[in-house]
């Protein structure tokens, strides 16, 4: 009796989106390291993860803000904001790196927090909220520094976080792997999680079934504040510098990733480690075509084709259902169908 | 299971996309099996824009001359983090040399330092990096060469005398002011026949170019020459000589893309357009990055013998293109940049 429902325990994880982008992931990583000599070696595999560790964190937070059947268009222009912001505070208002990074976190939190009132107090939708936001983060940046100013010479302490190792692993990935073990749990192990989904499903639903729904958006969309100025602090140490332009176009990257990890766009459906594997399907194959030798432009085509075949792969079954009921010819009238 | 087909299908994509590569990887191994050939990897700010696929051009046909592999990527879009990714990614990949133009200087050293600290040779061309992040900067114009190859330019359409008005930019940006220097000084040492009446800036606009130019044909009857030294302002002065019927009477030079001044040269507004020639730039980068790495070039030379263009002089470690080119009527049409 229990053979049965293990096998169809293991079929149901087999047959998860997520099994499958683990095995694309996989192959991904076969392949490259078959034809490039030096792509499966540590120092690569760290400049992997260096490279997609602000996109990963843009990625791991709007995971919620997508269940919750939302969108922040605004991380990378906040990021970009942040970054900026805090070469200010450390350049011009003298204060040292940690106490200047302490508060980019406090004003990334206002900033996820002007999202959160728009979104919440005003009812507006999330899309044009931080399509404004969007704009308005940026332009921010780009008014402070004329454009043209940019924030660099930091002390190699600060830079030890962007581009030294700390503990056998780049300093970074510490701080990405705290925020992906936090973001999971909360999703995933506490009541907040499945009110993110139940919210996505259904906000009025969610609202009736006494769910706290306008304190739980703003919940994710000032987590989403703060984490895009956490990578922003990680970027500007990474780069050893601070620009207006800073983190441009990482907004639609962190979405790609975490659609292509199986996140329902309309809310409600969705996992966290789906979003990982998004982001390390898109990284590595960023990273093995140039291993591959191969133009960046394949990247970005290989990138769009890997997503449309991920999300046709959601629909095809309902699809091919379809299809069969309708070529099948049309069962006998039962008792059943007739009463209703 | 149905809703595994599209993944395995992406995956049956990327093999295949893989299947093709190993050809191509493969003769890049048996070569560098066989002889260790070089690998060149060149940076551009873009990789679309115009001026830098011209410079690939010259790279290219010197990388095939030296028999050398050239890997050439760059940025497709604006963020300034992609250039330090290139390079991280040519680290690992252990290229020979990597040959950049930087588009954030502070920004990319901390790369290029990084390449250098794992052997890796590395230059600078069209824009430099901080001095301590590269061995060479491929200079492709001095300010003095700029000033000097536009003051002779305009005494040669003058035959030595006569008045000229120049447009910048504006009156502040440090490389207008210098290439003002150099050309006022060019001016006060050889053509003493010649009057500047006056320094005009355009914001580096194009249609307040216009419109000073037409100011400055109004205010100055017997102007000769416009001399523009930041881009927007070639075009824009020819629009303005053109629509006053002065074309000839009013002759235009000035520092720009022959692509968008070539209609004016062709209309004969415009007389000649100096900047240097982008291929030999690309070209030029490419010897002295196979030299760097053979170690023909090195620190403390004063001069550069190339294979294929003749002899370069290095200043401190600026390696030097030499004199600006001039582009006339006659041979713009070589040009697609």
């Amino acid at each position: 009796m229990s053979a049965p429902v293990q096998t169809s325990r293991w079929k149901a994880i087999v047959l998860r989106h997520e099994t499958a982008l683990l095995a694309v992931v996989v192959i991904e990583w076969l392949c490259f390291n078959a034809i490039g000599p030096r792509f499966g070696s540590l120092d690569n595999t760290f400049d992997i993860l260096r490279h997609s560790v602000e996109i990963g964190l843009l990625a791991l937070v709007m995971t919620p803000v997508i269940l919750t059947g939302g969108i922040d268009l605004s991380v990378g222009s906040l990021l970009g904001l942040c970054a900026i912001l805090f070469g200010k505070l450390w350049r011009d208002a003298g204060l040292s790196p940690l106490t200047a990074g302490g508060c980019t976190l406090v004003i990334g939190a206002l900033a996820g927090g002007l999202n959160a009132g728009l979104i919440t107090g005003l009812r507006l939708p999330p899309l044009i909220v931080t399509l404004g936001t969007y704009s308005l983060f940026r332009g921010l940046a780009e008014a402070i520094t004329r454009g043209a100013d940019t924030f660099t010479n930091f002390p190699a302490s600060f830079l030890f976080l962007g581009q030294e190792r700390w503990l056998g692993l780049p300093t970074q990935a510490w701080l990405f792997g705290a925020v992906a073990a936090g973001v999971w749990l909360l999703v995933h192990r506490t009541t907040f999680g499945r009110s993110f989904r139940a919210i996505g499903f259904s906000p009025e639903g969610a609202r009736y079934a006494g769910l706290p729904v306008q304190r739980r958006l703003t919940l994710v969309y000032v987590l989403a504040g703060v984490i895009a100025a956490l990578a922003a602090v990680i970027y500007t140490a990474r780069l050893g510098q601070a620009k207006a332009d800073a983190a441009t176009g990482y907004e639609l990257f962190a979405i790609t990733a975490v659609v292509l990890g199986g996140t329902s766009i309309f809310g409600g459906v969705g996992t966290v480690h789906g979003t990982l594997l998004g982001v390390a399907a898109i990284a590595v194959l960023n990273n093995g075509l140039v291993h591959a030798r191969q133009p960046r432009e394949v990247a970005g085509m290989l990138t769009g084709a890997l997503l449309l075949l991920a999300l046709s792969g959601s629909v095809a079954p309902k699809l091919w259902a379809a299809w069969r009921a309708r070529s099948r010819p049309s069962p006998p009238p039962t008792p059943s169908s007739t009463t209703s | 299971m149905k809703k595994l087909l599209p993944l395995f299908l992406t995956a049956a994509l990327l093999l295949a996309g893989c299947g093709k590569s190993p050809e191509a990887s493969a003769g890049a191994t048996q070569a560098s099996g066989g002889a260790k050939k070089i690998t060149v990897a060149l940076l551009p700010k873009s990789k679309g824009n115009a001026y830098f696929i011209s410079c690939k051009a010259g790279a290219e046909k010197a990388a095939k001359a030296l028999g050398v592999d050239l890997l050439f990527d760059g940025p497709t879009d604006t963020d300034p983090a992609k250039q330090n990714e290139i390079v991280e990614n040519w680290i690992t990949l252990g290229v020979d040399v990597i040959a950049a133009a930087c588009d954030n200087k502070e920004g990319i050293s901390t790369a290029l330092r990084k390449a250098q600290s794992k052997g890796i040779k590395v230059i600078t061309y069209d824009a430099d990096a901080l001095p301590d992040a590269r061995a060479f900067f491929v200079n492709q114009a001095t300010p003095e060469g700029i000033g000097y190859g536009l003051m002779d330019e305009a005494a040669r359409l003058l035959n030595g005398e006569g008045e000229f008005a120049i447009i910048l930019a504006t009156l502040t940006a440090g490389n207008q002011q210098e290439w003002l220097r150099h050309i006022k000084n060019r001016l006060a040492e050889k053509y003493p026949k010649m009057t500047l009446v006056a320094t005009r800036p355009c914001d580096d606009l194009k249609d307040k170019a216009q419109s000073e130019a037409t100011a400055l044909m109004g205010a100055n009857a017997n102007l000769k020459l416009i001399m523009n030294i930041c881009s927007p302002a070639v075009p824009g002065a020819a629009e303005a000589v053109k629509q006053a019927g002065k074309a000839g009477k009013v002759k235009v030079i000035g520092l720009g893309l022959p692509s968008e001044n070539r209609r004016y040269v062709k209309e004969g507004v415009t007389d000649s357009i100096i900047l240097w020639k982008t291929e030999d730039l690309g070209a030029l980068t490419v010897e002295a990055a196979v030299a760097l790495v053979k170690g023909t070039l090195k620190a403390g030379d004063k001069s550069f013998q190339s294979s294929a263009m003749g002899e370069f002089e290095i200043k401190g470690d600026n390696l030097l293109l030499g004199k600006p080119f001039v582009f006339n009527k006659d041979n713009i049409d070589q040009f697609n940049f």
